[in-house]
């Protein structure tokens, strides 16, 4: 007691990274969990390994690491915003689909570099979330809207997003301007020449959000008010500010993702982004909702699970695997692998 | 320059209107499962479509696959929809809202992906069909007890069972609800603790509720089928359920009138945007229905949360 | 204290036995080992400093949180790990700190709601006996009626629960208690934000209950002056553990008590 009450008038730094530290969840206290985790993926590899050869496990799991990155950078912004918001956006996944198409605008309509497409489509999406942000999560937040009619509305913002996409080009599957035939072949393993690209944009791009969160003053906020906005708002923290960053942070995430999907996968259609979106929740949950470090073991996890999963059932369930996943983990584990609290009623 | 036009010829044509009419129906009864579980217990179920995908299926399977009689079919379909309703419920009723409605979810999706990949039962996206004669048979009987004059709409008693259902099953749940057993759901709605604390068995009431709500979907799912005369994975995709959402927004939250006049208004809006002339292809049109859907869903939710039939007082969407 | 202690008190075991109670938040214990007996037919009052875990208690009495150790047993059953509404069931009936009247429903429909044995409460005997349930609802309805008179909510029968002031909720929750039948009834700080009036209007409705139909009480109260004026016996928890059980004087004058106080800063 007193000793809380101590720490509440020495607000700052120290109290935000004890915040920030509990919440990262893979840091002090919370890596027994990991541990735990990385200790039951390899006794699975081993396992799959004995029953299937190394080859197949190795191959699986280099596939899995290409789905893991992109269900980690769009799990990442999606745990951010439902931390922070209490927003349970189910247009995330439409974000990804958003991002997907604006890098199609550019990269074959205008006939633009891929390179500049990217980032064209990463700047474009984070700008649709901040306008979200203003237009509708605010205002509603002002009004003190509820958790089922932020979900509501988040669905009828997914609608429009996909819908508008669908009318605008069609149903018909769409590709980017890159070569998905070529391949490299590295210790017998093959993955696709843009997939290793996309492995290395995503890893690259995902070591240097984790750094971000934990080193930039900004990044410790953000996760700071994904875990507690209320103690975040005590200690002093511009929240305005960290919600138009998050917001920034999530869906151009998100964009980027959706990109690297359909340069993985080699098409993009206006469905894309919801069919993922059940992933990213799966992902988030696996790794405790607000948890930014969670989210991206949990993609990396999920990633992992559903390819080796085509190893044992027929690879058309590795999507229901994936939610199967998410059930199980909610009822067994709803605090997810990192997490930790109350997440019953 | 005539960009828009409307066809009127489509929209005077008794047939439309028929045709509007049953998906009106048949969606009134899927949304009135919804708001027994929204509206008047607080659980927000997101895997309605789910229910319903369950409840056609078996019907479908137990007809076409073990040629039962579809009379027989119907009872045995409903309770294995009410039966996933409980072991669904079971475990995840005790998640947080926001939990829950994920799992729901999920779980419509496995339903979807198993009618998709599980082709020896469900005939996977080539369809199941074949599971309506004896419906066809009743429903020419139908047709001859009515005037000469409607003889050749086919649709018009599938119309009048449906709608006949719809306000059947909305007196009954009127009265439910009305009923000393509804007045716990609405305690449960409103506090959950509250009603433990006065003696109520919170989850055994949800649970019930939850299987209501799924027989109530099955129910919707026959119609749907019986409609199409075809069953596919398509027609259980999630946006059915957030159509059932936006319906049961717009009539209003807690009202059980409210869900068919909203279910009629959403449906007019839908099909008539069909006979809209764009210049634009079939699917894109179909999208244009989507982004109404989408933008109904936000304006209604933002500025008019308690629909046009629900209770300021009951406003159960704010808390 | 002008009454004497009910009859019976000294002759049947205690109504409540709370038993090296143990409740753990983390490294926490909220409450610590807690033993206590409620006697039957007494008004005792639960007191002790600002997170002493006297409302934990309730939770862990009343099935709302999961008791870590000990045994709690009430009529002669071990009711610790049931589950809050079996609790309920057996007439041992709580309130909360914060009023959990139902506001999206009428005020007479709080009440009739907290009535035991409506068979149409199922789903099955409301389809199967629809006649029981009509004759039990009239019951409900007439019970119901008779104590929102009692407790002047009489004019708001028909109003949304959420219309009614701070002390009309206290006072709605009360009568809705009494509706459940309860042989006990846990007070969670039931004077907290009333008037002085409605305060002592409250205080009525419990002697009354108790003499008329020996309801036991156990109430949590900070105010010394009710507690001294009002209850039988007082119990005092400070640090999740009870250090005083007893007559009110007695208790007050505790050097332990006064010790609890004085180091905990409020009261």
């Amino acid at each position: 007691m007193s000793e809380s009450a101590d720490t509440a008038i020495r607000p700052g730094r120290e109290r935000l990274d004890r915040v920030a530290g509990g919440l990262g969840g893979l840091g002090g206290a919370g890596r027994g969990p990991l541990l735990v985790t990385l200790a039951l993926v390899v006794a699975v590899a081993l396992v799959l390994t004995i029953a299937y050869g190394l080859h197949d496990v190795a191959q699986r799991g280099v596939n899995g690491l290409v789905s893991g990155s992109y269900f980690a950078l769009g799990a990442v912004g999606l745990t951010l915003v439902y931390g922070t918001l209490r927003l349970v956006n189910f247009a995330h996944g439409d974000l990804l689909t958003f991002g997907a198409y604006m890098a199609f605008l550019a990269n074959v309509t205008w006939g633009l570099p891929i390179v500049v497409a990217v980032l064209f489509s990463v700047v474009v999406t984070a700008a649709l979330g901040v306008l979200s942000e203003r237009v509708m999560w605010r205002p509603m937040r002002g009004r003190g809207a509820g958790l089922l009619q932020l979900m509501l509305m988040t669905l009828g913002l997914a609608f429009v997003i996909r819908y508008g996409i669908q009318m605008i080009w069609g149903t018909l599957p769409r590709r980017l301007d890159v070569d998905v035939t070529a391949s490299v072949s590295f210790l017998g393993l093959r993955i696709g020449r843009t997939e290793l690209i996309v492995v290395v944009v995503g890893f690259v791009t995902l070591l240097s959000v984790g750094l971000m969160l934990r080193v930039t003053s900004l990044g410790r906020q953000m996760r700071a008010l994904a875990d507690d906005m209320a103690l975040a708002e005590v200690t002093g923290i511009d929240t305005d500010r960290v919600i138009v960053a998050t917001w920034i942070f999530a869906a151009g995430l998100a964009g980027l993702a959706g990109v690297l999907y359909t340069a993985a996968i080699g098409t993009m259609t206006p469905n894309l982004g919801f069919f993922l979106l059940l992933s990213l929740f799966a992902a988030v949950i696996l790794g405790g909702i607000g948890n930014a470090y969670g989210a991206l073991a949990g993609g990396l996890l999920l990633g992992l699970a559903q390819e080796w999963s085509t190893l044992v059932i027929d690879a058309r369930w590795k999507v229901a695997v994936g939610f199967a996943i998410l059930i199980l983990v909610l009822i067994v584990r709803p605090q997810g692998l990192f997490g930790r609290g109350e997440r019953t009623a | 320059m005539t960009v828009f036009a409307i066809s009127f010829d489509a929209l005077t044509a008794a047939d439309f209107w028929i045709g509007v009419g049953v998906l009106a129906g048949t969606y009134a009864i899927f949304t009135l499962g919804l708001q027994l579980n929204v509206g008047y217990t607080g659980i927000v179920n997101f895997g309605q479509a789910g229910f319903m995908a369950i409840g056609a299926y078996t019907m479908g399977i137990l007809v076409v696959r073990a040629e039962w009689s579809l009379w027989a079919a119907l009872p045995v379909a409903t309770l294995t929809a009410m039966a996933a309703g409980v072991l669904l419920g079971l475990p995840s009723l005790r998640l947080r809202a926001d939990y829950f409605a994920i799992v729901t979810i999920a779980f419509a999706e496995i339903v979807r992906y198993v009618a998709q990949n599980a082709r020896g039962l469900t005939g996977g996206n080539q369809g199941l069909l074949g599971f309506d004669d004896q419906w066809l048979d009743l429903s020419d009987t139908i047709l001859g007890w009515l005037p000469q004059a409607w003889q050749d709409q086919f649709l018009l008693p599938l119309l009048l069972v449906v709608w006949v259902t719809v306000a059947l099953l909305t007196v009954l749940l009127i009265l439910l609800q009305r009923s000393p057993w509804g007045r716990v759901l609405r305690a449960i709605r409103e506090d959950e603790d509250a009603a433990r604390a006065l003696g109520k068995n919170v989850l055994a009431y949800k649970l019930q509720s939850i299987a209501l709500a799924a027989a109530l979907g099955a129910i919707a799912g026959y119609f749907l089928a019986l409609n199409l005369s075809f069953l596919s994975p398509e027609s259980f995709e999630p946006q059915f359920t957030f159509i059932g959402f936006t319906i049961l927004i717009l009539g209003g939250l807690a009202s059980y009138v409210g869900v068919a006049l909203g279910s009629l208004i959403i449906w007019t809006l839908l099909e008539v945007t069909r006979f809209i002339e764009l210049p634009l292809a079939a699917e894109k049109v179909a999208a244009l229905r989507f982004v109404i859907v989408g933008v109904a869903l936000i304006v209604l939710v933002a500025f008019r949360p308690q629909g046009i039939l629900g209770k300021k007082q009951e406003m159960v969407l704010r808390e | 204290m002008s009454e004497p202690g009910p009859p019976s008190a000294t002759l049947s075991p205690p109504l409540l036995r709370v038993e090296h109670v143990v409740k753990r938040f983390g490294g926490v214990r909220a409450v610590d080992d807690a033993s206590f007996a409620v006697e039957r037919g007494s008004i005792t009052a639960l007191i002790g400093p600002n997170g002493a875990g006297k409302t934990t208690l309730f939770n862990v009495v009343t099935g709302f949180q999961h008791g870590d150790g000990g045994t709690v047993v009430y009529d002669g059953r071990a009711i610790l790990g049931r589950p809050p509404w079996a609790i309920a069931r057996c007439g041992l009936v709580r309130t909360f700190q914060i009023t959990k009247a139902l506001a999206a429903m009428p005020v007479i429909d709080n009440m009739t709601l907290a009535a035991p044995h409506q068979p149409g409460e199922h789903i099955a005997t409301l389809l199967v006996r629809p006649r029981a349930t009509r004759r039990r609802e009239h019951e409900i309805e007439a019970r119901a009626g008779e104590l929102l008179e009692t407790f002047g909510l009489a004019a708001k029968r028909d109003d949304y629960a959420g219309t009614l002031s701070g002390g009309q909720r206290k006072l709605l929750e009360l009568a809705r208690v009494l509706m459940a039948e309860p042989r006990m009834v846990l007070l969670d700080e039931p004077m907290a934000g009333v008037n002085p009036t409605l305060g002592g209007k409250l205080l009525e409705h419990v002697h009354a209950l108790r003499e008329r139909d020996g309801t036991t009480f156990l109430l949590i109260e900070h105010d010394m002056e009710v507690v001294m004026g009002h209850s039988d016996r007082v119990v005092c928890m400070a640090q999740g553990a009870v250090i005083a059980e007893g007559a009110p004087e007695a208790v007050r004058n505790d050097p332990r008590v006064i010790d609890a106080y004085l180091g905990g800063g409020s009261a």
